[in-house]
């Protein structure tokens, strides 16, 4: 490659581009910086949310002008992955807030955590800009190897080192899932490359193995039947915040490239699609009902919505030439990140004071003695369930949209009626909070957390005005 | 602001301002959203009287862009009130204070956060009958589930929790059906304003009429309840604190039989016509078998959430007999059962509070120690019955006139559901009131305070106004039940030009045979 050929990648529009990535580098070093300097030691938290600020305001700029194709066509800063590089940076900041002062023998290694934290936006926001299979792969490894770290990030909480180590091997075999799918692609088309590939089209046996391969590896990030069975293990072994970050981050970043990945398969395999996202919803919900943690609630839960998205993703295969259903999924997202995140987070706060204080017992009597959690909580579980002046209504709303409009109205049905079922369980924390009498020696300390207050006011806010007033976001 | 946008959201506002009052001071958290409710009430009133009878057109109309689906239509904050709906919306108001007034009787723990849900209830309940856009109406629709599911699971009788799910789960798997009817309906009528869905979804083919209204009336069918629905409903009536049994039998119930006449015979003539059958059927069953469970109840207040059964079963029936007369019956028995089977609930609410049991075998005598609490308690039996000069004769009059227009067999069941009526609520009462009074608990009760004779004069007084002279309430509704029979009136007739196209080519081949 010749001096003349580079001019034409680093150019202004690359520079925008890669703008937010750029930035995020650039705190990631300044962070390993500040750690070998002791007296600066306190900017720590400064420069990490600074830095989520300024990619933030990049992706703002990128939405309102995109720069479309860059690095010769293998990434695209479009208006969609500028949006999806704000729901990252968003369930980020909630998953590093909460993580404060969640750790407490760990957190002479809070630095490092917050390198590694900050390490996972900028593998997902490559993810869903990718344009070729190989730079998919470098944001997933640059998304999962700090995932492994930060899940066994408790070294001295078996859990925690359980979960890490389950959510490395099953993530290394589902990379490899990747790249074998996408050598037995290349052997068949010749490139790596999206935009070509979805050109030539993929009619070959070999070359819908490849394809296959690589979307299982995907349902295994986002947690899809039957790529789901490490998700509850690991969810709960996590610490809380990195759960967070697990559930929100990654799972967007996922669907958002397994919506560009879809296409290469036929349209006819829509209702297979769909059949799998039914039974996910299924198998998330009916593990949820029988759940008495919480947080091992929630995992489920976070599998049942993968299900939902992916009937956007069906709806797309079936027939939305527009990309409606990229902007379903998006709202979905947006709201899934802080109506999740605020969850997480609250049973974060919990657990901090001990282990057992996310179970469903502890939380009885919470209305009367923490009115606001209480409240927040009860939200936060509403909107999980889709009820209305909920971002998590109008999500609902919009993927059953994209289904219906698709002509999947059977599949759509059978969702709705399975999140019927998903209400049976997120009533029954309210039930507990504010329906059945508190425990004898069961309730939680009153521990006062500014940080954690202020970030569930925020997802508070975000899953109202989402709910209420979405135009903000459309359009 | 457009008054109506005052009326659903002032109770709002109402909430907010209550849940900054501190826990404690009981009176003034009662008197605040006495306040709020007082105000919504006299705002309505206005409404009332600027309402033009001659038109069924929806008037007051306020209209904002919302927001927009992704690539679809554009979705509409619109707020109106027609024929169908004022009725519903002014009962709704008026009942509120009535039910504020009620409450010390029966809720002295977590005042506050009682009032906060009632005031949420009011702004939901109101939201749903002024919606005029099927995006906002489903939002309302869904949103009111909430304040009933606290007011249930918190200040319930014993079995609340499992009342408390069922009530909300049955429910809502109704509404999700609906969710993806309106979903499909939406998309295919490229708006969700829903005077242009009405148009729109009138011209459409059986078949696709059939599916959309199969998705919305199960819905309504559930809220209604009808039978095969209703068992949530004698569990939730039962469980409930009294003021949510009166806002469930008086309102809440009437969002279902609400939604069959806007969004399934009005939005669906052709498919309305074509399931009436069904649908009288299913009241008749309702009527019959509702009956008949009230007969067998030993606790008066399950006893009437079985009537309620009934009662709703004759709304249907008259809804769905399709004749002028029938759905004047239908609209004006919403209100008159909501009258009726609230007053009795409260009257029930407030011996359980003397008394603190509900099994009619308790009692006997009462009216030798109340007399006050007899005299209402037999007036709303009989209005409930159907006395003439009382509200629920007007009503079941004309339901029962629609009846017999539309199916003489029909009418006649429904008949003996009148006479079963009878039965159980004069034997109830006989148990309950007259008789020697020989229970030591029952010669000391306390007959009732003025605070609550002066809650219960209004209905009362409603009873006897639409007893004797329902035509002001008729007439109100009289423009809106006109344009819906048109409605019906063109679909019966594209459905025999149908049958008879179809009819032809057979008549044409038989005919050519015989030439042969």
């Amino acid at each position: 490659m010749n001096a003349e050929s580079l001019k034409g990648y680093f150019d202004d529009a690359f520079l925008m581009g890669v703008s937010p990535m750029l930035t995020l580098t650039v705190g990631v070093l300044l962070l390993l910086l500040i750690e070998v300097i002791p007296s600066v030691i306190k900017l720590r938290s400064v420069v990490f949310v600074a830095t989520l600020l300024s990619a933030f305001w990049n992706e703002i700029l990128i939405s309102r002008d995109p720069v479309g194709p860059i690095l010769g066509g293998t990434y695209s800063a479009d208006g969609a992955s500028a949006l999806w590089g704000m729901v990252f940076l968003a369930s980020t900041f909630i998953a590093w807030i909460f993580g404060r002062r969640y750790y407490k023998t760990d957190r002479t290694f809070l630095g490092e955590h917050d390198v590694l934290l900050l390490c996972t936006p900028i593998g997902m926001m490559l993810m869903a800009g990718a344009e070729d299979l190989i730079v998919f792969f470098v944001g997933l490894e640059l998304l999962s190897i700090p995932l492994y770290c930060l899940a066994s990030f408790q070294r001295a909480r078996d859990r925690s080192v359980e979960a890490g180590l389950k959510y490395f091997v099953l993530g290394a075999f589902a990379a490899a899932l990747f790249l074998y799918g996408a050598a037995l692609t290349y052997m068949d088309s010749g490139t790596l490359s999206l935009t070509r590939l979805r050109e030539v089209g993929v009619d070959s046996t070999l070359g819908l193995t490849g394809v296959g391969l690589m979307i299982a590896s995907l349902f295994f990030k986002v947690s899809v039947f039957p790529f789901h069975l490490w998700v509850p293990d690991v969810y709960e072994g996590s610490p809380t915040p990195v759960t967070t970050l697990m559930a929100t981050g990654t799972k967007a970043a996922g669907f958002a490239f397994l919506l560009k990945l879809i296409f290469l398969l036929p349209s006819g395999a829509a209702p297979v699609i769909a059949t799998v996202a039914i039974l996910t919803m299924a198998i998330g919900n009916l593990g949820a009902l029988v759940q008495e943690d919480v947080k091992r609630m929630l995992a489920y839960s976070g599998i049942a919505h993968a299900g939902t998205l992916l009937l956007v993703v069906a709806g797309a295969l079936a027939g939305d030439p527009e990309g409606h259903a990229t902007s379903a999924a998006l709202y979905y997202m947006a709201a899934y990140v802080f109506t999740a995140g605020g969850a997480f987070g609250l049973l974060s706060w919990l657990e901090a004071d001990g282990e057992h204080f996310t179970r469903l017992e502890s939380l009885r009597g919470l209305a009367g003695r923490r009115p606001g959690m209480a409240a927040a909580l009860t939200l936060f579980m509403l909107s999980l369930g889709g009820i209305p002046a909920t971002g998590g209504f109008l999500g609902k709303w919009f993927v059953f949209s994209v289904a219906v409009r698709a002509g999947l109205t059977g599949f759509a049905i059978a969702g709705v009626l399975l999140s019927v079922v998903a209400l049976g369980y997120y009533l029954r924390v309210i039930v507990a909070m504010y329906m059945e009498p508190e425990l004898e020696g069961q309730a939680p300390p009153m521990t006062r957390r500014l940080s954690a207050s202020i970030a569930t006011g925020m997802c508070v806010a975000m899953v109202l005005v989402l709910g209420l007033l979405p135009g903000f976001f459309i359009g | 602001m457009s008054l109506l946008t005052w009326i659903t959201f002032l109770p709002l506002v109402g909430a907010l301002l209550v849940a900054f009052v501190p826990t404690t001071s009981k009176t003034l958290l009662r008197t605040i959203t006495l306040g709020f409710t007082v105000v919504v009430a006299a705002l309505s009133m206005f409404v009332w009287s600027g309402f033009e009878n001659g038109t069924a057109a929806a008037q007051f109309v306020t209209e904002s862009v919302w927001f927009s689906i992704p690539g679809e239509t554009t979705v509409h904050y619109k707020l109106a009130v027609d024929g169908l709906s004022i009725l519903l919306v002014c009962l709704t108001t008026l009942i509120m204070p009535i039910v504020v007034i009620s409450t010390p009787g029966h809720i002295r723990m977590r005042v506050k956060e009682f009032m906060v849900w009632l005031l949420v209830m009011e702004t939901g309940m109101l939201g749903v009958f002024l919606s005029h856009d099927l995006v906002l109406f489903y939002f309302f629709w869904e949103i009111s589930l909430v304040p009933l599911y606290f007011m249930l699971g918190i200040w319930g009788g014993d079995r609340r929790l499992y009342a408390t799910i069922k009530f909300f789960l049955y429910t809502l798997s109704g509404s999700l059906v609906m969710l993806i009817a309106a979903i499909a309906l939406i998309y295919q009528a490229g708006s969700s304003d829903i005077a242009a869905v009405t148009s729109w979804a009138g011209a459409q083919p059986l078949a696709v009429q059939g599916w959309l209204f199969a998705g919305f009336a199960l819905a309504f069918a559930i809220k209604v309840p009808l039978f095969p629905f209703h068992t949530w409903l004698a569990d939730a009536h039962t469980e409930a604190p009294t003021s949510g049994s009166v806002l469930l039998a008086a309102v809440l119930l009437k969002m279902g039989t609400y939604g069959l006449l806007r969004f399934g015979v009005a939005m669906f003539p052709m498919a309305a016509v074509e399931a009436a059958p069904l649908f009288m059927l299913l009241g008749v069953i309702g009527i019959v078998y509702g009956a008949l469970l009230a007969m067998a109840q030993t606790d008066i207040k399950r006893l009437i959430a079985c009537s309620s059964v009934s009662h709703l079963g004759y709304v249907v029936l008259g809804m769905f007999a399709l004749t002028q007369a029938g759905l004047r019956g239908s609209v004006l028995q919403m209100i008159n059962h909501g009258l009726s089977t609230g007053l009795l609930f409260l009257l029930v609410g407030m011996i359980y509070e003397r008394r603190h049991t509900r099994l009619l075998d308790q009692f006997g005598g009462v009216a030798a120690s109340m007399p006050v609490f007899a005299f209402f308690f037999v007036v709303a039996v009989l209005s409930s019955v159907g006395l003439p000069g009382l509200n629920g004769f007007v009503g079941e009059w004309l339901i029962l006139l629609g009846a017999f227009e539309a199916s003489a067999l029909f009418g006649s069941i429904a008949v003996t559901g009148v006479v079963l009526g009878a039965v159980y609520l004069l034997v109830a009462t006989r148990k309950m009131l007259f008789g020697p009074l020989e229970r030591e608990e029952n010669r000391s009760l306390k007959d009732l305070m003025p605070r609550e004779i002066g809650l219960m004069l209004p209905i009362v007084l409603a009873c006897v106004w639409i007893g004797v002279q329902p035509n002001p309430f008729l007439d109100k509704t009289a423009s809106s039940i006109d344009a819906v029979m048109e409605r019906v009136d063109a679909a019966r007739a594209e459905l025999q030009v149908g049958q008879a196209t179809s009819d032809q080519p057979v008549n044409m081949t038989t005919a050519a045979r015989t030439q042969r």
